[in-house]
């Protein structure tokens, strides 16, 4: 048990640390309004990194997340502009979504060109395609039912809140008891394996870039009902904030290893310290450097337990 | 999958030239040269070919360093962060330790190095993935750099001889960095394909566990490659300041995944194993002649980011292709290849999937221009030839800030009026280095008037001054550069009238006391840097019991402005004012602060009247200060019509539907910033 989930231990007890450390310092961290507000920023990322983990498990990598998260945003504006209700046109950003995903994974999963050179591709050329077109401006006059998706503002935050919690727990529970969450973890370990147990590797490959997309769009909807204009940058960077809470929640970069709850872990983590460092009264200046020295600590914690531990596995050094 | 290890049978010469698959990427470029060779102008010249060469030397430096790394199945994301590291470490040393060039070049280059262990350490002694360490160390050394220089700080000021290192010239031709390009390109291609230690680096990355067994040391194997990656990155570093002329914390930013394609693009393999340093210089060029050739054609920037995915995706998917066709191994991925006209089938399909998707976005965006009154004056207006018409070159700090694209507005306005073509052009973030590289397009293209909005003076100072020596006449607007560099500085605003507009009107607000926050751009910004400088010196001399209880910087995101603004909201509840100075981010403040239900919280910025309307009639907002960014642009693009005919008067010039404008020495005065509020904001459309 404590072998099997060293990351998720080293990660509770990393966040167990700055909770301690705020709960003497700065209670007011603890605030129902602030928890509520933490939770309503990460929500995109979160629900990006549910993606994620099925990409990243099955041994591949998905960068062009936030290229497509702007473009989704973009689009949810302009169908609720075209007069659809609110829900109906972020039933179409998640369509938008799951259609750039599924070109990312039949590139990947028929053409086999490796995953991080068709996403890179993606992801250069679909910002750049929005910057284009959109010449960079935002969506504005939404119609009035748009924001909260026509409801109000409390109930809004508890229906995107619940969306989330439900795909989670979801999914988590489906990664280990459905065929078709096992195949994942199948593919990802070995595929020449996979395939001869009767399952086809590329199908699920391009499954999970499409279920990542409408994800994906499914994100970019949540965030866009909580404001008047969209804008048509969003997501810069946010490819970067998904893979390192994945990854640090200590899902295998080359597949076939890792959990929901440990990326739940992740996210929390990551969505943590910023916050947490603006209450404690640290400089902005300083604050990127104590982030990326805290995502180090807590991916070389386990890794430092693991050698004292067995000896090392020379094999597992160099993932592809 | 083949390479060059398979020695003893007779291979074709394209095998022996294009071990694995470059004559793709070496058709690729040669395609994209034959083309910019008709469309653009003087693209096809020598100074233009060491012009391209010249702005590749830092980027090909990582690449560079990356390709062997790759080959062993890892990935450096931390390089473009090393590159900032070392640039801030080498100004400081230099300018407040003292120390003289050289010896502060060392010191860099030795920070590099340590930083290159660490994440080797971390790497191989702990056996981490290396995509996770060095994704930590990316935001470690940048954040390191941001520490030390508080984001603000820009060293410049660098002696000439030492500057010579990345703007001189070789017997007047040859780039002197193009030197340092050669050597590493040298030096990484006997590594690689001509030691003993190049072999092993294959072996790694086609199994790590395989090649120990074969005893080869993989982990110094691997170490060293990061070592020297670090080193790399910081020799880049210091050609990079020697280049702009300024040591700054953002110095090559994004440059990690820049090279990351340019490595990729050349056929090096993302699982390893298989890489060339031939091929990665090819993908670098590829890359940048695109660039290069778009710019001298005149053509959307956009352009570049969708052909380089697309020549991305048909190359390694030629290059996939083929090697298909040819293995006879019979792995069982082998077993199941699809047949070609299958795989025929299924090209059209992805292609016709992108289609749609470009298709959709178009048809998307189009059904919303004409009521958001985006210009639709893109690629029909800027692909004319420019035939004898004079052409006006301008450029915005950033062209995806909504600020300058109601400057745009402006400025097709007054090309119309003037007769004079307008080419749009810039970086899409804030980007000393690339800033530079359009001017220089715009030189070797050969422009009548060039207008910048400067993000770093003494950097583009330079290029200026060249492109003054060519003839060309020089307008700078928004930003000034130096002053014997431009003609005419279009004057909206000093930073300090904006810093003190702004805490008198923070002041008014507050009754003249009580703890307000600032919101800023990037930390690194160099227009608000000097509008928080002046207004802490505003808010120091006038109004000594307001405090600044916190600084937060917003990144020019929108939803990143809210979440601080949120932050802020409960960590200072004594915060009755913010004042948010980075036009995208005021509407995040003030979301952030009606959802908090805060209606004892002002808000005041600097921001665009549409962007902020519905704020300010809510009462969240109660004051924009800003200047008619429409006129702005208008009167830069004026000016430099004017210029370009010789018909600027001594102490004013005739702009248009702007009449009269006055003439301060070398400084067109566009008048005194604005202040929105409820009574106003509905009179002005931008």
């Amino acid at each position: 048990m404590l072998q099997r989930h060293r990351r998720e231990i080293s990660l509770i007890v990393s966040i167990l640390a700055i909770v301690a450390v705020l709960a003497v310092v700065a209670p007011g961290f603890f605030t129902f309004a602030n928890q509520r507000d933490l939770m309503l920023a990460n929500m995109p990322v979160l629900i990006v990194a549910l993606g994620m983990v099925l990409v990243i498990l099955t041994g591949q990598i998905d960068i062009s997340v936030g290229s497509q998260f702007a473009i989704c945003s973009v689009a949810t504006g302009v169908f609720a502009r075209m007069g659809l209700p609110t829900p109906l046109a972020g039933v179409g950003a998640c369509l938008v979504g799951a259609l750039m995903g599924s070109v990312n994974g039949a590139l990947v999963a028929w053409v086999r060109i490796p995953s991080i050179v068709v996403t890179l591709a993606t992801m250069v050329a679909l910002r750049d395609g929005l910057r284009w077109v959109t010449q960079g401006a935002w969506v504005q006059d939404l119609p009035p039912g748009f924001q909260w998706f026509g409801q109000s503002q409390a109930a809004s935050e508890v229906i995107t809140a619940g969306c989330a919690a439900v795909l989670a727990v979801g999914m988590n529970w489906g990664l280990r008891n459905l065929a078709a969450g096992r195949v994942v973890y199948a593919t990802g370990s070995s595929p020449n394996a996979a395939r001869l147990a009767g399952i086809n590797p590329r199908l699920v490959v391009f499954a999970v870039f499409v279920l990542t997309g409408a994800l994906t769009g499914f994100a970019a909807v949540c965030n866009a009902v909580r404001f008047l204009q969209i804008p048509s940058n969003a997501g810069i960077g946010l490819e970067l904030k998904v893979i390192a809470a994945v990854v640090v929640g200590g899902v295998a970069i080359s597949g076939g290893r890792g959990t929901i709850a440990g990326t739940l872990l992740g996210v929390l983590l990551l969505g943590v310290i910023g916050p947490a460092l603006t209450f404690l009264g640290f400089s902005a200046y300083w604050e990127r450097a104590i982030e990326g020295g805290i995502i180090l600590a807590a991916v070389s914690m386990d890794a430092v337990r693991v050698r004292s531990g067995k000896h090392a596995d020379i094999v597992s050094a160099q993932p592809a | 999958m083949r390479t060059s290890l398979a020695l003893n049978q007779r291979r074709p010469w394209r095998e022996i030239c294009f071990p694995n698959g470059e004559w793709v990427l070496a058709l690729a470029l040669a395609v994209e040269i034959a083309i910019f060779a008709r469309i653009g102008e003087n693209f096809f010249t020598l100074s233009n070919f060491f012009e391209v060469v010249r702005l590749s030397v830092e980027l090909g430096l990582l690449a560079l360093a990356m390709t062997p790394i790759m080959i062993t199945g890892g990935i450096d994301l931390s390089v473009g962060s090393i590159m900032g590291l070392s640039a801030v470490v080498f100004g400081v040393l230099w300018r407040d330790g003292g120390w003289p060039i050289a010896a502060a070049a060392g010191a860099a280059l030795l920070l590099g190095c340590l930083a290159g262990l660490l994440n080797a350490v971390l790497i191989t002694k702990l056996n981490l993935p290396p995509l996770i360490v060095t994704l930590g160390s990316l935001s470690l050394f940048r954040g390191i750099a941001e520490g030390i220089t508080k984001g603000a700080e820009n060293y410049s000021g660098f002696p000439a001889g030492f500057l010579r290192l990345g703007q001189g010239y070789i017997g007047g031709v040859v780039p002197v960095q193009f030197s340092f390009l050669l050597a590493a390109i040298g030096a990484y291609w006997v590594l690689l394909h001509r030691s003993a230690i190049g072999r092993t680096l294959y072996a790694v990355g086609f199994s790590p566990g395989g090649a120990r067994y074969a005893g080869i040391p993989v982990q110094r194997r691997v170490a060293l490659l990061y070592f020297l990656s670090g080193a790399v990155a910081s020799v880049a570093a210091v050609i990079y300041v020697a280049h702009l002329g300024q040591a700054k914390s953002d110095a090559g930013t994004g440059y990690e995944l820049a090279a990351i394609t340019a490595v990729v693009l050349g056929g090096t393999s993302v699982f390893g194993g298989r890489g060339t340093v031939w091929g990665t210089v090819l993908g670098l060029f590829a890359i940048s002649v695109l660039q290069n050739g778009l710019r001298l054609a005149a053509l959307p920037s956009e352009m570049t980011g969708v052909l380089t995915g697309v020549v991305l995706v048909l190359t390694i998917g030629l290059g996939r292709l083929r090697g298909r066709a040819r293995s006879n191994q019979a792995t069982i991925d082998e077993a199941d290849a699809m047949k070609n006209s299958q795989l025929a089938i299924l090209c059209c399909a992805v292609v016709g999937g992108s289609l749609i998707v470009a298709g959709t976005n178009i048809w998307l965006v189009r059904s919303l221009r004409p009521a958001d009154g985006v210009l639709a004056t893109t690629a029909a207006r800027t692909l004319a030839k420019p035939g004898k018409r004079p052409v006006v070159a301008m450029m915005p700090k950033s062209k995806g800030d909504p600020y300058f694209i109601s400057c745009r507005a402006g400025a097709e306005e007054a090309a119309k009026e003037a007769g004079v073509d307008l080419i749009w052009d810039g970086p899409t973030g804030l980007d000393a280095a690339k800033q530079n590289e359009v001017v220089e397009g715009w030189i070797t293209r050969g422009v009548d008037a060039i207008a910048v909005s400067v993000e770093n003076s003494a950097g583009i100072s330079t290029v200026l001054r060249k492109a003054r020596a060519r003839g060309i006449k020089v307008v700078t607007w928004d930003a000034d550069a130096a002053p014997d560099a431009r003609d005419y500085f279009i004057n909206q605003a000093t930073p300090e009238g904006i810093g003190f507009t702004l805490v008198d009107e923070g002041a008014r607000l507050l009754g003249g006391k009580g703890e307000f926050a600032i919101i800023t751009g990037p930390l690194s910004a160099a227009n608000q840097n000097a509008w928080m400088e002046f207004m802490h010196q505003r808010v120091a001399a006038q109004y000594p019991e307001m405090k600044l209880a916190a600084m937060r910087p917003s990144d020019d995101d929108r939803d990143k402005a809210f979440a601080e603004t949120q932050t802020i909201l409960k960590v200072y509840p004594k915060v009755k004012l913010i004042v948010t100075i980075s036009a995208p981010a005021v509407p995040g403040s003030a979301e952030a602060v009606q959802q908090a239900g805060r209606k004892d919280v002002f808000v005041i910025g600097l921001s665009l009247p549409n962007l902020c309307k519905r704020y300010v009639h809510d009462g969240v907002v109660q004051a924009v200060v800003l200047w008619n960014t429409k006129d702005l642009g208008y009167l830069t693009v004026y000016t430099a019509a004017l210029l370009v005919e010789g018909r600027t008067g001594k102490d004013s010039l005739q702009a248009g539907r702007l009449g009269t404008v006055e003439v301060r020495g070398s400084q067109v005065i566009l008048g005194k910033p604005f202040i929105f509020n409820k009574g106003n904001i509905d009179q002005y459309d931008f």
